[in-house]
């Protein structure tokens, strides 16, 4: 890195070598003076507020309320966090001492509530599960929460696999074309489209295909090809939201990884190919042995950027589902905006931020990500 | 190059299948980038009866005769929505000046990072690397109690804080293009006795003008695009709203009746100034894009 420098001022005879160190200062100071405003930016946008924001993650501080604020200690992480597994006990009936059945044949369970603590903050339901012949219930003091911390993991796992591999065919394609052809440029052109649009304005149309009924392209088309009655609700059914987020993130994101590993396809010299070539390699063994191994930096700073990416998605989810299924993120606004608890929503903040460390930090270890 | 090497070797029926299907995925791939779109100004076209038609027809087309039937008052009344107008205007603003900004304070710190030597350089470095990765989410609540304690309103407050995302990357980008500037120049410059800060204004910065462009790109548009704080910080400045947020919220009178013609439509107009940007600059927002990921 030194050759690439230059010490500015260097002394052009020795006899002005008194002076070099007082030169060596000047850059010095100079380099200081113009990365100031950077370093401020950060500290005033970034530092002081993720500070702020971990401060009051541990009060009951409320936005336009009269309420003084007084600190908490983990009682909004407690409320975010608390877990509880307990076991549903068939209910017995009392008449004739045998386990109730429903109309079906299944057996009835105890009602959760019942059976779930209730002290200091009631626990509700997020699932039941059956296992070795017992059947429980796993109870949270805010569901929600756990539910958009699920929602969001699997979110991230699916959209980032699927870009990937979709990314990586469409990148092997696009190779396909010499470098510097105009089809080329025109597909790649085409591909920069739905990463510009804005994911306001991507939502909204996606919104609109997926709507419930024929009007909606998705309705139009399955009952079209005989698929459903052309009255699915893509957007309110729980079984459809969440294919529903991926399709629409997998849209919008999967040109921009083609383009990453397009880039990092690009720098794989020809000649590599040719010697593959020479020992009789067909193409799936030299995709296989050649291009996957060449690519590995590619592939994982690209999926370090998405994976991160991803675990923080917020707009199609809130504009598409708003308060029907959150993600992390979508859940800390409300929580900040519609109910204005900004301790709590602060809590809620500070899990995202350390979960996105651990995913960083579990990525960079693994895939040996090089940062110089 | 993958395709053409191997072909020549077996029957030639394998090589014309085979190009057969690879058009038929080049085929797929532009089909599927470009529907969404296709459909968004399918919808801007049709009028509300045409909306509500079942099944929804692939082109405009009249409720009786089936015919092709183009309604275009959408954007009329789109131009004629105050929100959506000031939302443009809000919108250009803001990320005009976040790209100024962005380039202005991102070249300094660059030049600094990329031409300078001085104690502390790696560090501030893996500073800038980390902030790349920094969720806006976690912030916000601090940033958004810091701008209301503060009295700043809202555009000037998206301006400073989208700094966040747009300075990160300027930093990065502009810092390996300078590394990259040859070291004669600064020499020459010396040798006619300009001071560092003189060398870098009147010599190396119009030198970086591709580099600027690069990263302006990239800022404008994700500045253009930005929903999370513009959401956050006009929730109580309604007249403040920037575009994005203007299409999430555009509704009609009844909730569950929207006026999707018209979001359509509002959609589209927003998509137009970035399309063409992509068009013009496709080769440096990609370069751009792939600076930080790839290596060369």
């Amino acid at each position: 890195m030194a050759t690439t420098e230059v010490m500015l001022n260097r002394p052009a005879n020795k006899k002005a070598s008194a002076s070099f160190s007082e030169l060596a200062k000047q850059e010095e100071r100079l380099a200081y003076w113009l990365l100031l405003p950077t370093f401020l930016v950060v500290l005033i946008i970034a530092i002081y507020p993720l500070g702020s924001v971990f401060v009051s993650s541990f009060t009951n501080r409320t936005f336009a309320s009269s309420q003084p604020t007084v600190f908490v200690q983990f009682q909004n992480y407690r409320k975010l966090l608390s877990l509880d597994i307990r076991r549903l006990p068939p209910v017995v009936d009392k008449a004739t001492g045998q386990v109730k059945l429903d109309k079906s044949g299944g057996v009835v369970y105890e009602a959760p509530v019942n059976v779930l603590p209730t002290d200091p903050i009631r626990y509700k339901e997020v699932s039941q599960f059956s296992i070795f012949g017992n059947h429980y219930v796993i109870g949270a003091t805010d569901p929600n929460f756990i539910h958009s911390v699920g929602d969001t993991i699997t979110f991230t796992v699916l959209t980032v696999l699927l870009e990937f591999l979709l990314g990586l065919g469409i990148a092997m394609v696009l190779n396909g074309f010499p470098a510097r052809s105009v089809t080329r440029a025109l597909l790649m052109a085409i591909m920069l489209i739905p990463w510009a649009i804005p994911t306001a304005v991507s939502s909204r149309i996606w919104q609109f295909m997926l709507d419930s009924s024929r009007v909606g392209f998705f309705n139009m088309a399955s009952s079209a090809l005989g698929l459903g009655n052309g009255h699915i609700a893509f957007l309110s059914d729980p079984t459809y939201q969440l294919p529903a987020m991926i399709l629409i993130d997998v849209w919008k994101t999967t040109p921009f990884m083609a383009l990453l590993l397009l880039a990092g396809l690009q720098l794989i010299p020809g000649d590599i190919y040719e010697a593959g070539d020479v020992d009789g390699a067909n193409k799936w063994r030299r995709f296989w042995n050649l291009t996957l191994p060449l690519l590995r930096s590619t592939i994982s700073v690209a999926l370090v950027f998405r994976t991160l990416d991803a675990l923080r998605v917020f707009d199609v989810f809130q504009i598409v589902l708003a308060q029907s299924r959150y993600s992390m993120a979508s859940f800390t606004y409300y929580q900040l905006i519609n109910s204005r608890v900004m301790g709590y929503s602060s809590a809620s903040s500070v899990v995202i931020f350390i979960l996105i460390l651990i995913f960083a930090v579990i990525y960079i270890r693994t895939l040996g990500v090089e940062t110089e | 190059m993958t395709t053409q090497s191997v072909t020549g070797e077996r029957n030639p029926i394998w090589g014309v299948l085979e190009r057969i299907g690879f058009w038929l995925m080049v085929v797929v791939i532009v089909v599927w980038m470009l529907f969404p779109f296709y459909w968004a100004i399918n919808s801007s076209l049709k009028s509300e009866s045409q909306l509500q038609m079942t099944p929804a027809t692939l082109v405009p087309a009249d409720p009786n005769t089936h015919g092709l039937s183009v309604f275009v008052a959408n954007y009329a009344s789109v131009f004629k929505n105050s929100a959506f107008v000031r939302g443009l205007l809000n919108s250009a603003i803001v990320a005009i000046s976040v790209t100024l900004l962005a380039l202005a304070i991102g070249s300094f710190a660059a030049f600094a990072l990329g031409k300078l030597r001085f104690r502390g350089k790696s560090p501030s470095l893996y500073l800038v690397l980390a902030m790349t990765m920094f969720p806006q989410i976690a912030v916000l609540s601090g940033l958004y109690a810091m701008i209301l304690f503060l009295g700043i309103s809202a555009i000037p407050g998206m301006i400073v804080t989208y700094m966040l995302f747009t300075l990160p990357f300027t930093v990065w980008v502009l810092t390996s293009f300078f590394k990259g500037l040859p070291l004669e120049i600064m020499q020459a410059a010396q040798v006619d006795g300009a001071t560092g800060f003189q060398t870098f204004v009147q010599i190396l910065l119009p030198l970086t003008a591709p580099a600027l462009v690069t990263t302006g790109l990239l800022a404008f548009i994700a500045a253009w695009n930005e929903y999370l704080f513009a959401l956050t910080f006009t929730s109580i400045e309604p007249q403040a709203r920037t575009v994005p947020v203007v299409i999430a919220l555009f509704s009609g009178q009844v909730a569950h009746q929207e006026p999707f013609g018209e979001i359509m439509a509002a959609g589209i107009v927003v998509s137009i100034p970035l399309v063409i940007l992509v068009l013009i600059f496709q080769q440096r927002i990609i370069s751009g894009l792939t600076a930080g990921a790839v290596k060369g």
